[in-house]
């Protein structure tokens, strides 16, 4: 009897200690990271809302030009630039000229490569 | 003859050098844990303010789309009036959107002070002068650290459209074209904060009988 208490089940050994921390230290920061991870993602969207702000006026100021020739420039985020496409095609028939054109444009941020298609009436300086 | 006593069991030098270790793992893991929790809590925090103020800036946005040429009698002169005050640091409204649930039409009130941001009054606009049911309205501090500008889209009698930096809705009775808002973060926010713009088409811009009068202009 006291020889088999003289082998009792045996300790873990300092490599095995070590291997086992180190796993679960990989396992946790593996947990960090991906928590670390869903916050940038919460930080990315709350820049594209600002963004989306900024888009908003770009658009508005876009349209008030379709409605009204000749708005003094007042937008100061130069981020956006407003660029007016050309006139979609006129009607092969018209009854009688017309000053009012539709016509693209496009909304653009060189930085981010972001492009927004529009479509806008226009007045035209001569009836055509 | 052994003694079973010899078989199992730590020297105390083990035991130290393990219980050694195990405190410096575990001081390791939660000061990491904390550290984490810490950075967490401040991020969200911030996130949860700048969430709140780009909703905010959409939230201004849409009410000033829906500006309402609200009318009411002036009791001195008996005359109806048109409310809409905008000066270049001061702008109140009545607008169709409301934020809460309640219906109808909304007065709004929106200037910013030096020290703390942009503030927003909200009051219910019945049939009379919402301004003095404004200037008891409890102001909120929507913006913190922003201060805010206004322009008014006016077309002159060359149909020019130019941008003033004042709209009295009883001077001209109409209200602007369109209102562009400028929130500019105070200098020692510059660096963190970027400038936000509202342009702001105002579609129901004449009242239903109220006419403006033909060719005035600013002086």
């Amino acid at each position: 009897m006291t020889t088999k208490l003289a082998t009792p089940n045996k300790g873990f050994t300092l490599l095995e200690v070590i291997v086992a921390l180190t796993i679960t230290g990989f396992v946790l920061g593996g947990l960090f990271s991906l928590v670390g991870g869903s916050k940038k993602l919460s930080w990315a969207s709350e820049q594209s809302l600002l963004r989306a702000a900024n888009v908003r006026a770009a658009t508005n100021f876009a349209l008030l030009e379709n409605e009204f020739n000749e708005v003094e420039e007042i937008l100061t985020n130069f981020d956006y630039d407003i660029r007016p496409l050309e006139i979609i095609e006129p009607p092969l028939r018209k009854t009688q000229a017309s000053r009012l054109f539709l016509e693209e444009y496009e909304i653009v941020n060189p930085d981010t490569d972001e492009i927004i298609l529009g479509n806008r009436w226009v007045q035209l300086e001569l009836p055509q | 003859m052994k003694f079973p006593s010899r078989a199992a069991g730590f020297t105390l030098v083990e035991i130290m050098l393990a219980l050694g270790l195990t405190a410096m793992i575990l001081g390791l893991l939660s000061s990491g844990v904390y550290i984490v929790a810490e950075d967490w809590n401040r991020n969200s925090d911030t996130l949860d303010a700048q969430l709140d103020e780009a909703l905010v800036v959409l939230q201004i946005d849409r009410a000033l789309h829906g500006a309402f040429p609200h009318s009411f009698t002036n009791e001195e002169t008996i005359s109806r009036q048109l409310y809409f005050v905008g000066e270049d640091d001061y702008l109140s409204w009545v607008s169709s959107v409301s934020p809460q649930r309640d219906p109808g039409l909304t007065a709004w009130e929106l200037y910013s002070d030096n020290d703390s941001g942009v503030f927003l009054s909200l009051v219910p606009a019945f049939s009379d002068n919402p301004r003095e049911r404004l200037s008891l309205a409890e102001p909120r501090l929507i913006l913190p650290g922003y201060t805010v500008e206004f322009a008014y889209l006016f077309e002159d009698t060359d149909q020019t459209k130019v941008w003033r930096d004042e709209w009295y809705g009883e001077e001209r009775l109409g209200l602007p074209l369109a209102v562009y808002v400028k929130f500019t973060p105070f200098r020692e926010f510059e660096d963190s904060n970027d400038p936000v713009e509202i342009v702001a088409r105002i579609k129901s811009y004449e009242h239903r009988s109220i006419r403006p009068l033909s060719n005035i202009t600013f002086q």
